[in-house]
């Protein structure tokens, strides 16, 4: 049974001339806001990454070799997802293929920043931004003066949500003018923004954000293994076996991920002369860079110890009971009947742990690697010193946030689908 | 008369300070539909439990045959392999198909190859005729369908006793008497068996032997026919009057 979420007075449908007038004025508000965000949000972005687009040579760029072969593979899957009838998927490869070009185009166009600025300073910009508080002040006034008075649900949550988006573009809106007014665009877009000095870099930054993908990647990978290993001795029954365990996983739980990165390459590495340095085929990896893998997969197995715990103990007891009722082992039956189970369940909080890992790999930049070495966030802290621009860190939120976004939309689309029922288990 | 195929003898059981089991003495012969009643809480499951040792006795001793079960150096694997049991929730392992829920054990316990375990499970579960949902997993099955898949994984192991744990008590109405029918020809077979039940009619007419526990004691012992009629003790007559 669903809980009943119409009261009893409640419509769908206008039926009177007066609550048609009202419901066409929720629709109106609605726009309004819509209107306002639009302004407020995209005008200033859009006037900006116009000019840039206006200054840059688009032709050029869509010509350039690299760019068509994106183009090709690009709209080819697309078409290709389209044919499968998977038409949302299709339409946002397409997007994505289009866009990028034309964003790389517009960032070429920005350089020199001063025509990020003069956009931003612009007496079009300025206009957006005093139309969309305008517009937004007056969603406000409708939305929340009148939202009582709708006659549907529909119309009531309309107006409601064009005074709400009204109060997000006055706020953006008031923000840019303050920005304007008493702040200093000029020295602010230098220092954030300023793609001029990042020409060139592109290169480094990819190699900066393989680094992280490949610390990353094998820290949870390791960790896995070894946070397995360590629930299933953290679930004996014999408590010298859970004893070292517990240690274990406290002991890299409760000390800083910057304190074991320290401890292991400049006390063990340099101080001990323990070091790891690994040679596979033509690549040699340093002693520091291997050194962080492995105190990742041993931070890592901590925690997803304690994932793998909670995902076994929720297993119902009667599969245990079942399993050895049958005459499976202990060991029979975890590897069989419980694990299996479990491994499922704690798919979403390990990809979690992933992009925890994926954000705490920066932290190799205490160790002092070689630039071959370099992680995002080193690549970034090296640009810094050498030009005392922070836009190397801006580059290096994007390059994080281009691994980190698919991976937090793939633990929702996994948790959705594990919530849909895909694996319930009857109760 | 034969020996029998399970005996308790003077078992105790505590759970903390709660006393469920009084001093159980107990022998099943072969062939035997032993029923068990009595008012909930009256320790039937954990009766039941202890016979396969998912429960373990706080006192007193378990045989199989001749094996002891509360004997540590007991391989309880091994013997578990001959003692099926049939819970109230099924407990299906979700992540199988019907098939693979009952191949799981024929290969990692028994160690038959696939086509034997292929074989040995299909027939099983066409003997409690869902043969046609060999490739659905539990989710996608009725309640009364996987209680008779679970029915199938403990037959194919081939037991030589059935423990039948509440099977019916987690179905809709509808869906008992499919379960009731399999467990009544399983009987009929020569199975021998013990039954924990709330359905009195499978009771009277299925059983061989009822018992009727009261706070952990066994207050009746004997033919169904006998104690449904003539109920010498109040606490029956009581429970009777009740649910009848």
């Amino acid at each position: 049974m669903t809980i009943a979420s119409s009261r009893p007075g409640q419509r769908d449908l206008a039926e009177t001339p007066q609550e048609v007038r009202e419901v066409q004025f929720a629709i109106t508000t609605l726009g309004l806001g819509v209107a306002a965000v639009a302004l407020a949000v995209g005008g200033p972005v859009l006037i900006v990454l116009g000019a840039g687009l206006a200054a840059s040579d688009l032709f050029g760029v869509f010509a350039s070799p690299v760019a068509l072969m994106w183009l090709v593979v690009g709209l080819g899957g697309a078409g290709l997802a389209f044919s499968r009838d998977r038409r949302v998927v299709a339409i946002a490869v397409a997007a994505t293929a289009v866009m990028v070009p034309v964003i790389v185009a517009g960032f070429q166009g920005l350089v020199p920043y001063s025509r990020a600025v003069n956009a931003f300073m612009s007496t079009g910009s300025l206009i957006a931004m005093l139309g969309g508080v305008a517009l937004g002040v007056a969603a406000i006034l409708a939305g929340f003066g009148r939202y009582g008075r709708m006659p549907t649900k529909r119309a009531r949550e309309q107006a409601i949500a064009g005074a709400v988006l009204g109060i997000e573009a006055v706020v953006v809106g008031l923000t840019f003018l303050a920005f304007r007014t008493l702040g200093d665009p000029d020295r602010f877009v230098f220092h954030f923004f300023n793609v001029g000095i990042l020409e060139g870099t592109g290169g480094v930054f990819l190699r900066g954000a393989i680094n992280t993908v490949i610390l990353a990647v094998v820290g949870e990978l390791g960790g896995i293994v070894l946070g397995l290993l360590l629930a299933l001795l953290a679930l004996s029954k014999r408590a010298v076996v859970r004893a070292p365990a517990r240690v274990y996983i406290n002991f890299f739980r409760g000390t800083p991920l910057i304190w074991q990165l320290s401890v292991f390459y400049f006390g063990f590495s340099l101080g001990l002369g323990i070091r790891l340095e690994l040679t596979i085929g033509p690549v040699q990896l340093s002693a520091a860079y291997v050194t962080a893998m492995v105190v990742f997969i041993l931070n890592t197995g901590a925690y997803g110890a304690e994932v793998f715990r909670a995902g076994i103990q929720s297993i119902e007891r009667g599969q245990m009971e079942a399993a050895q009722s049958l005459g499976m082992t202990y060991g029979q039956a975890m590897r069989f009947a419980i694990v299996p189970q479990a491994v499922r369940r704690v798919i979403p909080p390990l990809l979690n742990e992933f992009v925890i890992l994926i954000k705490d790999t920066s932290l190799v930049v205490v160790l002092g690697l070689f630039p071959e070495n370099y992680d995002l966030f080193t690549t970034a802290r090296e640009g810094y010193s050498a030009t005392f621009n922070a836009s190397f860190f801006t580059a290096a939120a994007l390059g994080y946030l281009v691994v980190t976004l698919p991976l937090i939309g793939a633990v929702n689309a996994v948790e959705k689908r594990l919530r849909s029922g895909l694996v319930t288990v009857t109760t | 008369m034969s020996a029998p195929l399970v005996r308790l003898e003077g078992v105790h059981k505590w759970f903390g300070d709660l006393h469920v089991l009084k001093g159980i003495d107990l022998g099943v012969e072969p062939k035997e539909v032993v029923v068990v009643i009595g008012p909930s809480g009256s320790g039937k499951s954990t009766l039941l439990r202890t016979i396969n040792l998912l429960e373990e006795p706080t006192a007193g001793r378990v045989f199989f045959e001749d094996t002891e079960l509360t004997d540590v150096r007991t391989n309880l694997n091994r013997v578990r392999a001959h003692l099926g049991i049939v819970f109230q929730a099924f407990n299906l392992f979700p992540h199988k198909t019907a098939l693979q829920n009952i191949t799981m054990a024929l290969d990692k316990v028994l160690g038959l190859d696939d086509e034997e375990a292929r074989r040995r499970a299909t027939q099983e579960l066409d003997h409690v005729g869902v043969a046609h949902k060999a490739d659905a997993y539990p989710g996608q099955l009725s309640g009364g369908q996987q209680q008779r898949v679970a029915i199938a994984r403990a037959l194919a192991m081939r037991p030589k006793v059935m423990l039948f744990d509440e099977v019916t008590s987690a179905l809709d109405p509808e869906l008992i008497q499919e379960v009731l029918d399999v467990m009544k020809r399983l009987a009929d077979e020569g199975m021998t068996m013990v039954v924990v039940t709330h359905e009195m009619g499978f009771a009277r007419t299925v059983g061989t032997r009822l018992l009727f526990l009261d706070e952990g004691r066994i207050l009746a012992d004997g033919q169904p026919r006998d104690i449904f009629h003539n109920p010498d003790n109040e606490r029956i007559q009581q429970f009777f009057s009740r649910i009848l």
